[in-house]
């Protein structure tokens, strides 16, 4: 059925099916900036207007759209400048959302646009709440919504003619960052300072960073221009002749062996170009964890398998010329199956009679144990544990649990596979790990690792879950089998119920405290469930212990001999595969850990501050678990040889007013609202930086004839910032403005190799690569400048080492200078020709820790158990910040999925293994107008094993939410949670169970 | 998915015909929210779609002071939410309809809709039956008018028969105090966990009015008749607020689900509906 279509003032004569989505049909015609995010009209990525309104184009049928004027992100405005044609330029929304870094990974940016053009439309002068609410419809993953809010305000007074667009972050908020803070405590904030346009977090400055002039500075992010035009930069933005779309059939048992399946009528079916089943391929085992080599874990899993392990494991795949005919294929598989016994509850795994890996492939890793559903078993040992709890006065046991969580990138898992015109396989994926999928999947797929390219174009958002080999093989096994490029496209459920959420845990604490609050041991067991497959499994909860048991050493005599013992059983379940989701075990270590703190300390009636602080490592000490434990490697003693923790508390408790509020006399008390209760509370937290004698980053420079740079990285910027803060680094030493280097991210082809983005590790060791690269090009630069001058000689001779760079110059000490383009065309061009071209790789000895206080204030409905969390304030010593903006960004949305993971996100599931939560509405995560307020300080450290003094920032957000709003709902109203989430329903039973103690 | 056909039938007339000739696999959808998931998951086969969009019988929303408000059954939600006239005059309406999903869904989907679909948890279902709102249904045999309350027979199910149109829903003039309550585990976008409307008329201090309404705590949303007639022709006191709050909670027969458990479902009615009567008795107290 044909009709015609109004986009952006272009008709449009379209086929169209009857039930056909309008996100479908405009994708199909080329407007790539609709995104889809879940098809199911929860997310808003797929927002365009109609008629002026916004609605969600996945929900909404292409014909009610007949006659109506469509208007996509595609009309908002373009780069001003194309060759000898100018344009208008980007919309002043679109200006806003580059300069006050409101583009993370940017795949909601343009529904995020399109939603505030209809407020800005509605309402040219909305209040911030209002704001708040007109973009509540479209999730955004990344940012914690704050900088998109500040932005859109800033349009709003452009657009109202009472601001200039490029005043979004002027050089006085440059100057007022670099101030230290005021040391007297905040007096109480008032709603109203919400509402004005501050896109910077506060730093405290190193003076190391003195005469910096690219590091350190709010640069705007190098993919910001492509990705606020909705530019085609994603994985499935892309067009190849004669695509197939690939579906997977998927368990509905939780275990099963596959006894017969007959795929002949799915075969048959018109349009159906191939099916494969277990016996269709080889039978490879592999680790689907994108780690570097060898992995260390558990080989355990197949492309397909005669065995099911979870509900949504893979049966059979298809591919097909369209999506409806992929799915009647499924529809005519017939499988038959025998079930097993299954396992749910990680209490029960081991020795239990349902056994998930009994196939004689199985290769195990260290201690783990197939036979006894173990995959992985830890047990590390500092000092005599034994001899400090008889040390001890009092000895504190609890039990604490932590859920499974889904990382909700808004943009689902995609992949297209292809052969190249030299029968190469070319995989463009949504991945954090393109070298580590190019090596994972060569036995796999049979294929030398030569033949394989695989390309990491834009990434909306990954957080973990993306640092798996999860899709890819699905394409590439059925481009093999009908030799015609593929697509494979997670849907929303499907991410629920089979890709890689975090480890969920049940935790037991035992720590000893003598009477003056000294810690005298410290004891974790975890029982860790890593559901059907082991990826990750080891190093996941080798983390929980490394990183939150190593915060709290003790003191004393105990600061030079911590007596800490971690144990863990990491089990296998019938359930979804666990696997890295930003924190990496932390939080879950720091749920536990930290709610423990707070209990011992209201018990002892010691300052919780104080008793933490107290026994929290120290510059200078060992971090205990460097003498233990390192991913299952040899571990290295390692000093610590920064730690901000002392001035974060200082700096987070002014910011919150923690001494107007905690133990103060009818602060818990709201006026007029007698079932109100207002609480605070506090967490610590340390993370890592990078994996020490492992991981390898590496990147390359090439000059250009103009003096500009191809900067070229392995690394996988997925939304985080990373391309951006890379080349700042470069920028620096090389002394040219940003906007000389382009960044390319990445190509197995193309650009040298970098295990990836995890580990909280591209900024400190892809960013010590690129200065080395950087180094090495400057040395080339200096030795031409002096070269050609010389050749000048117009001066006296001059010498490479007393030749610096600046302003692109390269600008001797007595003031003669050569531009970097005569330098460029000098070297292309004329004398002792040569391309100036470095690479440089970095792998670090030490994991120098960043570190953390997090505060919360909370408001508890004691009769409904509703919880609002007020507000959120992070201090945080990440090292030397390159870019207060976008590690802002971190900061804010690494806080909001915490949030979620403290008060409403979880996956639950039934005895037959079927998971509950399948889509956005039924987990939940925040929009734009529930958030809190959130404060970010920065507390500047300079981490000596870094060029430029740097430590991780993107992980540590996500270690102490949860605990801090749980320490401030106990505060606000004696509610001790030991579970997360606080859901009402749990703090309004926690409440009534202990009034009926009473 | 099957293919299926598509229709903007034009008229009344139309419309009605489409539904006869078919078998029953054809369905009319107005904003097509909530028919769109439905197919997309398979929980509905539908061999055809028929809009409702094109058919001015059903648009346009007029209020006269002495007949109330007359709302088409196409009626959006944002024109609910943003109407000048529906947030004067029957606030609890329009809050109700601001609280539901999302601008972009808000847009586009409907009044009609929302009551046709009959989930357990529709969230306009309370206000209506509080403000004593009447549906206009219309067939190719006639045209009836049917309470709200009356409106839902189980989740899904609603007194309309195979080829009946939703016409139009007439709210009488307000009289008294309206108030809706949305309880949520989140608060936006979130499927109520229960939903509470109420409608006090007070004369000298007596109670001489009142309609409780329940959502999302039964198959279909609920009046709280027992409740309402513990108050009836009372003055409000903290006492048989409790009561009526109490017994609101007994006549409910929530379930357990994804969203809360039934134990706890009651005991949010029960808050609710006093934190509601007691704010509205205050209201009255004020002038
Ligand atoms: C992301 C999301 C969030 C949501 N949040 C909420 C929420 O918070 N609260 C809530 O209550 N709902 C919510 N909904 C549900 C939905 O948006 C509403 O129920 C909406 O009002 C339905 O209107 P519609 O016009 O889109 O219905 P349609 O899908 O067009 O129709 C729904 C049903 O009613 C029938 N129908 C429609 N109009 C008529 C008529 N005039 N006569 C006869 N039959 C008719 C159709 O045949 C169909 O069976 C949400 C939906 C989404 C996608
Ligand atoms: S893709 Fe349409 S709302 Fe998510
Ligand atoms: S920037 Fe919003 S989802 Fe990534």
């Amino acid at each position: 059925m044909s009709i015609n279509l109004n986009v952006n003032s272009k008709s449009h004569e379209i086929d169209v099916a009857p039930g056909e989505s309008l996100l479908k049909a405009l994708r199909a015609e080329g407007y790539y900036g609709v995104k889809q995010g879940c098809d199911t009209g929860e997310c808003g990525a797929c927002t365009v207007l109609v008629d002026n309104r916004p609605v969600n184009a996945c929900v909404y049928l292409t014909r009610q759209a007949e006659g109506k004027e469509i208007e996509t992100i595609e009309a908002s405005g373009e780069h001003p400048e194309q060759g000898w044609k100018l344009t208008e330029g980007l919309h002043p929304l679109q200006q806003a959302f580059v300069a006050g870094g409101a583009i993370q990974c940017g795949f909601c940016t343009p529904g995020m646009i399109l939603a505030a053009k209809d407020l800005l439309t509605r309402n040219p002068n909305p209040s911030e709440a209002e704001v708040r609410e007109g973009i509540s419809g479209v999730l955004c993953r990344c940012t914690g919504y704050v900088k998109p809010v500040q932005a859109i305000l800033h349009a709003a007074a452009v657009l109202r003619g009472e601001a200039e667009p490029g005043e979004m972050i002027t050089p006085d908020d440059i100057d007022a960052l670099f101030i230290s803070l005021p040391e007297s405590p905040a007096q109480e904030t008032s709603e109203e300072t919400q509402t004005s346009v501050q896109v910077l977090p506060k730093v405290l400055i190193a003076p190391q960073t003195k005469n910096w002039k690219h590091v350190g500075q709010p640069e705007q992010k190098v993919d910001a221009v492509k990705l606020v035009q909705g530019k085609p930069a994603f994985a499935a933005d892309f067009e190849i002749r004669g695509m197939l779309i690939a579906k997977v059939l998927k368990s509905p048992l939780a275990h099963a062996r596959i006894k017969h399946i007959d795929v002949s009528e799915a075969r048959e079916l018109p349009g159906v170009a191939a099916v494969l089943t277990h016996k269709d391929i080889p039978r490879v085992v592999y680790s689907t964890a994108g780690q570097s080599h060898p992995i260390p874990g558990p080989l355990d899993s197949f492309s397909l398998d005669n065995k099911v392990r979870f509900v949504g494991d893979r049966v059979a795949l298809v591919a097909a010329e369209n999506s409806e005919i992929a799915d009647q294929a499924l529809k005519l598989i017939k499988v038959e199956y025998e079930e097993l016994p299954s396992l749910v509850d990680s209490r029960l795994a081991l020795d239990n009679e349902a056994l998930l890996h009994d196939q004689p492939e199985y290769v195990d890793f260290a201690e783990s144990d197939a036979s006894r559903n173990l995959a992985a078993r830890l047990h590390i040992d500092i000092g005599d544990v034994d001899q400090g709890f008889e040390a001890a006065d009092h000895i504190f046991e609890h039990e604490y649990s932590v859920p499974k969580v889904q990382q909700a990138a808004i943009e689902p898992h995609v992949v297209i596979t292809y052969w190249d015109e030299d029968d190469r396989l070319v995989i463009r994926t949504s991945t954090q790990v393109p070298f580590h999928v190019r090596r994972i999947l060569a036995p796999v797929l049979q294929l030398p690792l030569k033949r394989i390219r695989v390309v990491k174009p834009r990434i909306g958002g990954g957080f973990g879950g993306k640092q798996e080999v999860l899709i890819e093989d699905v394409a590439a096994h059925l481009t093999i089998a009908a030799g015609r490029p593929v697509i494979f496209e997670f849907t929303r459920q499907e991410e629920f119920v089979a890709a890689r959420p975090r480890h969920p845990m049940h935790i037991k604490m035992k720590t000893g405290v003598k009477e003056d609050g000294t810690i005298t041991a410290n004891e974790m067991y975890c029982l860790a469930d890593t559901g059907a497959y082991g990826s990750h499994a080891l190093t996941v909860t080798g983390n929980t212990g490394a990183k939150a048991m190593a915060i709290y050493v003790g003191d004393g005599e105990y600061r030079q001999n911590p007596n800490i013992r971690f144990v863990a059983d990491i089990v296998y379940t019938n359930t979804t595969p666990s696997g890295a989701f930003r924190g990496y075990g932390v939080p879950q270590g720091f749920w536990a850990v930290e709610r423990h703190m707070e209990r011992i300390a209201r018990e002892l009636e010691l300052d919780p501050i104080e008793f933490r602080m107290k026994n929290a490592l120290r510059e200078g000490e060992l971090q205990p678990f460097s003498t233990a434990w390192s991913e299952g490697r040899e571990p290295v003693p390692e000093t610590i040889e920064t730690n901000g923790l002392e001035e974060c508390v200082r700096q987070g408790r002014a910011a919150i007013g923690w001494d107007q509020k905690f133990g103060i006399e009818g602060w818990h008390q709201v006026s007029g609202k007698p079932t109100l209760r207002k609480g605070i509370g506090i967490s610590l937290a340390m993370h890592g930086t990078a994996i020490p004698y492992l991981d390898m980053g590496a990147a390359s420079i090439k000059m250009n004839d103009d003096g500009s740079f191809n900067l070229m990285v392995g690394a996988t910027d997925l939304g985080t910032g990373s391309d951006t803060v890379l080349a700042q680094m470069a920028a620096e030493v090389l002394g040219v403005p940003l906007e000389d280097l382009i960044v390319y991210s990445s190509d197995t082809d193309f650009t040298p190799f970098d295990k990836g983005a995890y580990a909280s590790s591209t900024t400190y060791i892809s960013g010590a690569a690129v200065v080395g690269a950087a180094q090495k090009v400057a040395d080339r630069l200096t030795y031409r400048a002096a070269l050609i001058l010389n050749e000048r000689g117009d001066g006296p001779e001059v010498n490479p080492s007393e030749i610096r760079l600046a302003d692109r110059r390269a600008t001797t000490q007595d003031g003669r200078f050569v531009t970097l383009e005569e330098i460029g065309q000098h070297a292309l061009h004329q004398g002792e020709q040569e391309q100036i071209m470095a690479v440089d790789s970095y792998v670090s000895p030490v994991a120098p820790p960043p570190f953390a206080a997090q505060f919360a204030e909370v408001t508890v409905d004691i009769e409904t158990g509703q919880v609002v969390v007020d507000k959120l304030v992070m201090a945080v010593d990440a090292g030397i910040i390159i870019n207060p903006v976008t590690a802002g960004g971190q900061i804010e949305g690494g806080m909001t999925q915490a949030l979620g993971y403290a008060v409403c996100e979880e996956m639950i599931y039934d005895d037959k293994g079927v998971l509950r939560e399948q889509n956005l509405r039924d987990y939940h995560i925040f929009q734009a107008n529930e958030m809190p307020q959130m404060e970010t300080i920065f507390v500047e450290t300079f981490e000596p094993s870094h060029p430029f003094g740097v430590k991780a920032v993107a992980e540590i957000p996500t270690d102490a939410v949860a605990p801090a709003v749980a320490n401030a709902i106990m505060d606000a109203c004696g509610a001790d949670l030991n579970v997360i989430p606080a859901t009402p329903e749990r703090i309004w039973k926690s409440l009534k169970e202990s009034a009926e103690l009473k | 998915m099957k293919p299926f056909e598509h229709h903007s039938p034009n008229s009344l007339e139309q419309a009605f015909d489409l539904i006869t000739q078919d078998d029953n696999n054809s369905y009319y959808y107005a904003g097509g929210t909530d028919i769109n998931l439905q197919l997309k998951s398979g929980i509905l086969a539908a061999e055809s779609l028929i809009s409702l969009k094109n058919l001015s019988e059903l648009k346009g929303i007029e209020y006269k002071e002495n007949n109330g408000l007359k709302l088409g059954a196409l009626t959006t939600l944002r024109e609910l939410q943003r109407t000048k006239t529906i947030y004067n005059h029957y606030p609890a309406l329009s809050q109700a309809a601001g609280l539901m999903a999302s601008e972009q869904i808000r847009s586009f989907a409907t009044l009609g809709g929302n009551l046709c679909n009959a989930a357990p948890s529709a969230d306009l279902a309370p206000p209506l039956i509080a403000l004593g709102a009447i549906a206009t249904i219309s067939s190719k045999f006639g045209e009836h008018k049917v309470p709200i309350e009356d409106f839902f027979l189980g989740p899904g199910e609603t007194v309309l028969e195979e080829g009946e149109i939703l016409m139009q829903i007439t709210v009488p003039p307000p009289n008294g105090e309206t108030l809706f309550i949305k309880h949520t585990p989140r608060m936006f976008m979130d499927i109520s966990v229960v939903c509470i409307a109420i409608r006090l008329l007070m004369n000298n201090g007596i109670c001489n009015e009142i309609r409780i309404a329940l959502g999302a705590v039964a198959p279909v949303p609920l009046r709280a008749v027992n409740a309402e007639a513990e108050l009836a022709a009372q003055p409000f006191s903290s006492n048989n607020i409790s009561r009526a709050a109490q017994i609101a909670a007994e006549e409910c027969s929530p379930i357990n689900d994804i969203r809360g458990t039934a134990a706890y479902r009651r005991r949010m009615i029960e808050v609710l509906v006093r934190r509601g009567l007691s704010s509205l008795n205050e209201n009255y107290s004020k002038v």
